[in-house]
């Protein structure tokens, strides 16, 4: 009986919160609300904060072209397997004390699932047969590879100075990482985590593909790059999982830096019965978290995006590997010595 | 119902290519002046796309050169189903003051169904914007059809 329980309520959290319904709807919300930010900066009216909606079902609705060179299985198939990829990804990220799946290393999990959505993208235009798609999926590559290495640094300060405190040298759950912000405080008012807060905001817009950092799908002198090929559906769920992956990196920088925020709302109804403490709570939990996503990416994102202009593939990586890999790193060495 | 949804979202978010089949580049300054804060198209939905791929209205600025012709098809061809061919500017509908050039196998509406024409030399932002709200009408209507 337990075991038919346990299926239903996991189905429940793949399915629809904090799965693929919860995905769909705060993601591709925030990446229209990104999109009405930067078009306020630059004194446009801007589209509606629907437009991303309204760009997936138009996609559905059109004609899906598969090129004549391409591989048909993995030009359909690759998109798919991203989008699970980033929905598996969401599951693992909690929301302030709640999460659906959760174990001692999880962040190390996370790491992994990250790289499959990109590696989805470059395994689709590497059988579109396009000329385009080889030059920007060669662009993501290297994005890929510029960008994973300070967020290693970035993750293993926060786990170090977490480790430290909780006494198990380092912690690598992500529960344990919000659970003792709960306890003593979010860890971005801690001085020696301000240069991995920086670096983590730097690497948001690096891993989302945005503005400075779009070398791989430079629309104005590649063709949208790996995208070049995409039509109709199978380009709606790739548009589809870019909106999550903008959701998943925002919720994790609230659960790696700002958790001690979701402390005060459960205290709030000590008084109360848990059925409806635990679902209200839940409730305000998740908007907090919406808000806090939505300045996120406001700072991090829509800012970015509208008082810079591409940055040339090479610089990117020099960027990566030079600044935003010295400030993580400034993390880790404060972190290791307690600091 | 899904059908309907579909329906009203292709009224909303078309996407532009846009082709230079010899312009002066004259209308291009132009197509790109609609989408500055001025005349602000993205409110519509409109955005530049950069592949034929994902596009769902054509714009064609330019008398359609010998040499640009059969690329113009195939960029044309390439757009997935349903689609809008709009000209832009005096060129793809007449020549304007390249007529009778040897060079020119125009108009435009010799090889594909043209759904819009916005005349002018250059057409002004405004005519433009009025241009392509008319496509996405008849964009929609296709869309309907098709079901």
């Amino acid at each position: 009986m337990t075991i038919i329980i346990d299926g239903l309520r996991y189905l429940a959290y793949i399915l629809i919160f904090p799965g693929f319904l919860f995905c769909f709807l705060t993601g591709l919300l925030l990446c229209g609300i990104d999109r009405k930010l930067v078009a306020r900066m630059q004194k446009r009216i801007g589209p509606p904060i629907l437009q991303p909606f309204y760009d997936f079902f138009k996609l559905l609705g059109k004609e899906t072209i598969v090129p004549a060179a391409a591989n048909k299985t993995v030009f359909l198939l690759a998109p798919l397997v991203g989008l699970a990829a980033q929905v598996v990804l969401q599951l693992f990220i909690p929301v302030f004390q709640f999460n659906a799946f959760h174990g001692v290393a999880d962040v190390i999990v996370i790491l992994y699932l990250l790289l499959i959505p990109a590696l989805s993208v470059i395994l689709g235009a590497a059988s579109s047969g396009s000329p385009y798609a080889g030059v920007g999926l060669s662009r993501e590559m290297v994005t890929v590879l510029s960008v994973e290495l300070p967020l290693v640094l970035v993750l293993l300060a926060v786990a170090k100075t977490v480790g430290n405190a909780i006494g198990t040298g380092l912690c690598f759950s992500l529960t344990d990482i919000v659970n003792y912000q709960i306890a003593n405080g979010s860890l971005i008012t801690r001085l020696s985590m301000l240069p991995a807060v920086a670096a983590m905001l730097l690497i948001i817009p690096g891993e989302t593909g945005s503005h400075p950092f779009d070398a791989a799908e430079a629309e104005t002198e590649i063709c949208e790059g790996m995208l070049a090929e995409y039509s109709g559906a199978p380009l709606a769920v790739y548009k589809l999982s870019h909106a999550i992956k903008l959701l998943t990196l925002t919720s994790m920088f609230v659960a790696l830096f700002l958790g001690g925020i979701g402390g005060g709302v459960m205290a709030m109804f000590t008084g109360v019965s848990p059925v409806v403490a635990g679902s209200v709570g839940l409730l305000l939990e998740i908007l907090i978290l919406f808000v806090l996503c939505v300045v996120l990416v406001a700072i991090c994102v829509s800012l970015i995006h509208a008082v810079t202009a591409r940055l040339r593939i090479e610089q990117l990586f020099k960027y990566y590997w030079t600044v935003v890999t010295g400030l993580a790193a400034i993390s880790v060495v404060l972190a290791w010595y307690g600091l | 119902m899904f059908q309907k949804l579909i329906t009203e979202s292709t009224g909303k978010s078309p996407w532009l290519f846009h082709i230079n089949a010899g312009s002066c580049n004259g209308c291009d300054i132009e197509l790109v002046a609609v989408l500055t804060p001025r005349y602000d198209a993205e409110r519509l939905g409109f955005k530049l796309t950069g592949s034929p791929r994902q596009a769902d209205i054509v714009v064609v600025t330019g008398p359609v050169t010998k040499q640009s012709l059969p690329r113009v098809l195939r960029a044309i061809s390439q757009v997935p189903e349903p689609r809008c061919i709009v000209t832009m500017g005096s060129c793809p509908q007449s020549g304007n003051v390249f007529r009778g050039s040897y060079s020119i196998v125009g108009p435009l509406s010799k090889y594909v169904d043209v759904d819009v024409d916005v005349a002018g030399c250059a057409p002004k932002p405004e005519a433009v914007i009025d241009g392509l709200a008319l496509a996405t009408k008849i964009l929609m209507e296709k869309r309907g059809q098709k079901k």
